[in-house]
């Protein structure tokens, strides 16, 4: 049986563009957790309400995409803003579980919002890539998929300069690190929050942008979303490089999955292999690939 | 029997009994319907308080536990044709089962991890039901009604009667297990599960007990609801549920014996009211948003009401209601 290299090139950049995404909603979530060591659950639905959003500019308000997107980036980092200051300040130091249960209830109010607003199914947004294919062999593919590669690797670009030498970022890092010394130093720690989560959002609402205008936007981005705690279990919690690394490892696997054994198993395995895979970390290495080992002591 | 100490207590035990046994006479059958819901939900919800409230593992995919208790026991009884009661047993059983298997990574983590293991079980057995022939798809299947020797729960009545029945046992074997040895090792896990062990609670032991027993509970609740509702499709069992079974626990008061009742009576009877009279009158109102935007109105005040009740009151509803017993057992000299 010969082997469909086309097929197999197809499936690579799939995976990989899909997994670069997957990526950068997972950097959405480590942001928040190194910087306040919460876990936000309601990912899927930020990522959600922001394609809408973008929809709602683009398709139905018909803004050209160099007004529409920078709009869209305001809206989500006031999202942000309001999710941090009025369900999750006044929880800090509370027990893992309300700060769980709370972006789990701030999740659940987003997707009623979501109804509210865009009681629609499904949509799609305008073009915002080119869509002419490319042919590299006997492989077509789409080039929208190469755009979100390389837009992918400009954010990522920029979050890696951004927490290198900015102040704000340096500040991240350190309250990450340890938050008394950094109270002692005078940092203000509530506003590192703050902007943790403004900082989330906006790559939570790139991710999502991205997604959408290779898919269309459904209620399955907030699954979406969810597949991207994958990412963030395989990489490790507190790690950037693992998110980038293991994003694209869950990419190709969810699309080599797809393509290969759809027609061995049921229909749908697809959308599983995600949730596999944390099962499978869950057993063999808890803390992921980069992840820092917790040794916890009475 | 300590749970009852005083005459006041039996006294109000038998009235309360009675007007639960008796309700079926004052109620409608569309509020019979609601209370029968309410009474599997808080079938399930007590599970979830045992796994969590009270051993502190942390599980969102309630929904898929109640999910394989359900349809084992629509397989059971309409495939293999087995009478109704080995159907519940069952179900309770594999539910059991396969909340041990999804509970065997509590052993090594907690906390979000956890969360996220449950997140990804849910989405598991969720595909698994909607792909596998026997559960007929994302068409569903039809359930016969509940039978126990030839007597079928047919007529709203009845049905409340087994339900409520059985709600009332499980409750008061909640209610016991947390005074036994079972109870204090769960509560000794949740509190500091390194010290527990240090003590010589086997971790590995009860955290899979308690898994098993909270999913036994969502199984029952489950295979109640495949009976009661007598359809079951996928779309009964969504992520959000598994949410609003958490956000239940919390709003009730995780870790009290009493918090699930009053969290499911409070969400759902919620659900009633903005159902019946807020939906249909902002409708009617807001012409200018798109039709069908009032469906999402009930999953905004969950939301809200989760978030609120975790900032302003996190230990719940049954905190307050111990706070007005402590008032009114000191009356009139609460100083």
């Amino acid at each position: 049986m010969d082997f469909n290299w086309g097929e197999f090139l197809q499936f690579t950049i799939t995976g990989l563009s899909v997994g670069m995404v997957y990526a950068l909603i997972a950097l959405g979530f480590a942001l928040i957790w190194k910087a306040s060591s919460v876990a936000n659950l309601a990912l899927g639905q930020i990522v959600l309400i922001s394609s809408w959003f973008t929809y709602s500019m683009l398709a139905q308000a018909g803004l050209p995409a160099y007004i529409g997107l920078p709009i869209v980036a305001i809206f989500a980092l006031f999202l942000g803003w309001v999710i941090e200051r009025f369900a999750l300040r006044p929880l800090i130091a509370q027990p893992i579980l309300s700060l769980i249960a709370v972006t789990l209830g701030i999740g659940y109010f987003l997707e009623g919002l979501i109804t509210f607003i865009w009681p629609l199914s499904t949509a799609a947004l305008p073009d915002l890539f080119p869509k002419e294919v490319i042919h590299i062999g006997s492989a077509v593919i789409s080039q929208e998929y190469v755009w979100v590669i390389g837009i992918c690797l400009l954010v990522f670009l920029a979050l890696t300069m951004f927490f290198r030498y900015h102040r704000m970022g340096i500040a991240m890092r350190a309250t990450a690190d340890d938050q008394m010394a950094v109270q002692a130093c005078g940092i203000p720690v509530t506003r590192v929050f703050s902007t943790s989560w403004m900082f989330a959002c906006v790559v939570a609402a790139i991710g999502g942008v991205l997604i959408s205008s290779i898919g269309s936007i459904s209620h399955g981005l907030v699954e979406t979303g969810l597949k991207a705690f994958s990412v963030v279990i395989l990489g490790g919690l507190d790690s950037f490089i693992g998110a980038i690394v293991a994003g694209p490892i869950i990419g190709l696997a969810e699309t080599y999955g797809g393509g290969y054994l759809t027609e061995h198993l049921w229909a749908g395995v697809r959308d599983v292999i995600p949730f596999v895979i944390i099962i499978i970390v869950m057993v063999i290495k808890p803390y992921g690939l980069f992840g820092e080992e917790r040794i916890e002591r009475i | 029997m300590a749970i009852l100490r005083t005459r006041t207590h039996w006294g109000l035990l038998i009235a309360i009994l009675v007007i639960l046994f008796t309700t079926p006479l004052y109620l409608g059958n569309y509020w019979l319907g609601v209370f029968n819901f309410i009474g599997i939900t808080l079938i399930a919800a007590t599970g979830l308080n045992i796994l969590t409230g009270y051993c502190g593992q942390l599980s969102i995919g309630h929904a898929g536990f109640i999910a394989v208790g359900a349809y084992t026991s629509a397989i059971l009884t309409t495939r293999f044709e087995m009478p109704f009661l080995v159907g519940l047993l069952c179900a309770g059983l594999m539910a059991g089962i396969i909340g041990i298997i999804f509970g065997l990574p509590s052993i090594r983590v907690k906390g979000f991890y956890l969360a996220i293991t449950t997140i990804a079980a849910q989405f598991i057995i969720m595909w698994v039901i909607n792909q596998w022939g026997w559960t007929g798809g994302q068409l569903g299947m039809t359930v016969p009604f509940a039978s126990i020797g030839g007597y079928v729960f047919r007529s709203g009545p009845s049905q409340f009667y087994l339900i409520i029945g059985i709600t009332v046992l499980c409750v008061f074997f909640a209610k016991n297990l947390v005074r036994t040895k079972v109870g204090r090792a769960f509560i000794a896990i949740r509190d500091n599960d390194l010290a527990a062990e240090v003590m010589g609670v086997n971790l590995t032991y009860y955290k899979l007990l308690a898994f098993f027993i909270g999913c036994f509970f969502a199984g029952i609740a489950g295979s109640l609801f495949a009976h009661w509702n007598i359809t079951l499709t996928p779309e009964q069992f969504s992520f959000t549920d598994s949410i609003l079974y958490v956000g239940i626990i919390i709003i009730g008061g995780l870790g009290t014996s009493v918090g699930p009742i009053f969290g499911v009576l409070f969400i759902r009877l919620l659900k009633e009211i903005l159902t019946i009279n807020v939906v249909p009158f902002l409708e009617d109102k807001l012409t200018m948003f798109p039709s069908g935007f009032a469906s999402g109105v009930t999953p905004m005040m969950f939301g809200l009401v989760i978030v609120l009740f975790l900032i302003l009151e996190p230990r719940g509803l049954a905190h307050r209601w111990n706070l007005f017993k402590a008032s009114y057992r000191l009356w009139p000299f609460s100083y």
